[in-house]
């Protein structure tokens, strides 16, 4: 069996690559830059598993490694292949399906394509863009199926030495599920892999449940001035509000979908757990970075209030996470750039945070979570000003963020 | 950690550090130097230094490390200029941080003259936590002074308004807490934290670019409205800062990991 992954991150090397792997495949990864050099010098990389408690390693040999640039190498390598995956970033599938429409033109049967991009649409919008380019009767032979990946990889790091190996850094799950009404026989064994036919809900049960309570204590945790999030979880402020945040977007998953989806307290237990495991090293400033996207319609702040709201619960926490979003400085990658800078929020009217919500979260004014929203961050900024963080969140006392950098030593950002 | 072994039973927002630091995979040896070293064996085996505790012993442990190339928080230079009164007062008022009136003298006696217009606070060179520090109003009490191992630095008295200010910062972010002078008991040790304000965050960052560090604290005594710097301290104990302990494990763990593996830029967010 023969395999491809395009994008040498941390999760198709580290989640899809590592399972591949395992399950018997020839991989061909595809990378570009550092990456990629030295995974082809060395011909295999690192991944270390760890649930904070205990720690394994596991090496990935074997590889072939292709650069982004050798575009006919490539498209021959998923002409051959039984399965291509892509871990490359909702934003550059676009880039993608060229390379994924010449290689699919020349296989003789059917591929399975996995796109591991934390995208609902991932799938089908993969199939639209090759179909362009292929046309739709050859690509409708082909699979096209996003994946919700139940693991966590923050890290990638670079070997320092020649000779030594690239390590990637993950929590153990190994399970993912896949769209089943969107593949094709024969579909390829994959260890951890699941076919379900609700994929729309298990996508959102994570982002309504994970991802809602990862987002709220990267917000909460960037405005109380944390770092890492396993420490914005140890506050016992931001610990409480993660978990109230997770119960609303749940509550909102057993209204819509049943208790199946929605899971029980001891699952939303389990995923905080997981929040406060430091060996990922995972920062609150990556978490929540792309503020824009997460606080879409449909995404994990947001939709989960909106979900919670119809099923007549108060979406308080998760609110008020959406509110602590406004804050936390940035609103790049906000779509068609409609999204006015975070600058501008900030310290300016109430209006403004309603234009903002219309605009990245489709809220229109006055609805009332737009006006839950608004009245939480009027609380939150009382007495605000540009690098202040909050002492606590029950009442306004501000320390200062902005003391500059004036340590001599090198620090993590 | 190079520091004093706290006390059995005592509540240490430094332990609690360590706590955490170990629950986060940190590795985290206590050095208290309560034994005899062996001049040779000091050299630079972890990959992070902290110098909790100032004393004459764990300076020079830790200029032997920083001799060595060891990373150490708070670099071995700035601890050192913040235990001499004398040079730490100078940068300060050269940063335009606004210190009482400061005079420095090899004798006590020689301070008399300074007494004509009004009390002074009569400091050792090298003190800390309050050690040595006298307020003398008239000449007859210099003389009571014992005889200092150094120089003496006497600054101007000024009469308190109110609480005094505590301003800590690490790694770069300022708490504020008002404390009582002199604090009795452990509720008045702890304070209330306060929110910042902009003079005292211009202080604050004066000092730490005076000084080289973003981990510190500073003692502000406010007097006819204004307020006056009266100590530095390299590590204090940061009482009364909310979630003091996960705050210093936080950025401990952030200089930690800088120091062992820096981080691939290239990180995807795939999952969350």
């Amino acid at each position: 069996m023969r395999a491809v992954v395009i994008g040498a991150g941390p999760i198709g090397c580290g989640f899809a690559g590592r399972l591949l792997h395992r399950s018997g495949y020839a991989l061909t990864l595809v990378g570009r830059a550092r990456a990629a050099t030295q995974l082809a010098r060395v011909g295999r990389y690192t991944v270390r598993l760890t649930d904070g408690c205990t720690a394994r390693e596991e090496s990935v040999d074997g590889l072939s490694v292709l650069d982004v640039a050798q575009t006919a190498e490539i498209a021959d390598a998923i002409g051959a292949a039984d399965l291509v995956c892509t871990a490359v970033g909702p934003r550059n599938l676009d880039a993608v399906a060229p390379l994924l429409a010449r290689g699919l033109g020349q296989a003789t049967r059917p591929v399975t394509v996995i796109a591991f991009e934390n995208a609902e649409d991932a799938g089908p919008r993969l199939r639209r863009l090759v179909g362009r380019q292929l046309g739709m009767r050859r690509t409708d032979r082909h699979g096209f199926t996003g994946a919700v990946v139940g693991a966590v990889f923050a890290h990638r790091l670079l070997a320092q030495h020649p000779g030594d190996d690239l390590l990637l850094i993950g929590e153990p799950h190994s399970e993912f599920a896949v769209d089943a009404h969107a593949l094709r026989d024969p579909l390829p064994p994959v260890e951890g892999m699941v076919a379900v036919d609700d994929f729309a809900a298990f996508y959102l049960r994570k982002l309504y449940r994970y991802s809602a309570g990862h987002a709220t204590a990267a917000y909460l945790g960037r405005l109380k001035g944390y770092r890492y999030l396993h420490a914005a979880v140890r506050d016992g402020e931001i610990r409480h509000a993660v978990h109230a945040a997770m119960a609303e977007g749940r509550a909102g998953l057993a209204a819509a979908y049943g208790d199946r989806i929605a899971g029980d307290e001891a699952e939303l237990g389990a995923i905080l757990q997981r929040f406060g495991n430091a060996a990922l090293g995972d920062t609150v400033a990556r978490v929540g970075r792309d503020v824009a996207r997460k606080l879409g319609h449909r995404e994990r702040l947001v939709g989960a209030a909106r979900l919670a709201e119809r099923a007549g619960v108060a979406p308080t926490r998760l609110a008020e996470a959406a509110a602590a979003a406004l804050y936390f400085g940035d609103l790049d990658g906000a779509a068609g750039g409609a999204a006015p800078p975070m600058r501008r929020v900030r310290p300016c009217h109430p209006d403004d945070v309603a234009d903002t919500l219309r605009n990245v979260a489709g809220l229109q004014p006055g609805c009332p979570l737009a006006r839950r929203i608004e009245a939480a961050w009027l609380r939150l900024g009382a007495g605000w000003e540009d690098g202040n963080l909050l002492l606590t969140l029950d009442r306004p006392l501000w320390a200062w963020a902005g003391a500059g950098d004036h340590t001599t030593l090198a620090r993590a950002s | 950690m190079l520091m004093r072994r706290p006390e059995p039973g005592g509540h240490s927002i430094t332990l609690d550090m360590v706590g955490l630091l170990r629950e986060w995979g940190n590795d985290v040896d206590i050095i208290d130097l309560d034994t005899a070293t062996d001049l040779t064996a000091v050299r630079p085996d972890h990959d992070l230094y902290v110098l909790r505790s100032v004393t004459e012993g764990t300076l020079s442990h830790a200029g032997i490390l920083d001799a060595l190339g060891a990373t150490i928080v708070n670099s071995y230079p700035v601890t050192r200029v913040c235990c001499d009164k004398v040079l730490v007062t100078r940068l300060l008022q050269l940063a335009d941080v606004p210190v009482p009136e400061t005079f420095v003298a090899q004798r006590p006696g020689q301070l008399e003259p300074l007494l004509d217009d009004g009390p002074i606070v009569v400091k050792p060179q090298g003190g800390s936590r309050g050690r040595g520090v006298k307020v003398v109003w008239d000449a007859d009490e210099l003389l009571d002074l014992a005889a200092p191992d150094g120089p003496v630095l006497a600054q101007r008295y000024h009469e308190r308004q109110g609480r005094d200010r505590k301003l800590y910062c690490i790694g770069g972010q300022l708490f504020g807490v008002k404390r009582v002078w002199p604090a009795r008991t452990y509720a008045e040790k702890l304070g209330e934290p306060f929110t910042v304000s902009a003079e005292l965050r211009d202080i604050a960052d004066h000092t730490a670019a005076a000084i080289g560090t973003d981990l510190f604290g500073l003692d502000v005594v406010i007097s006819g409205g204004r307020p006056y710097v009266v100590d530095v301290n390299p590590f204090p104990g940061f009482k009364g800062v909310p979630d003091a302990a996960l705050r210093l494990a936080d950025y401990i763990h952030a200089t930690a990991s800088a120091t062992v593996a820096p981080a691939d830029t290239g990180l995807k967010e795939v999952v969350s």
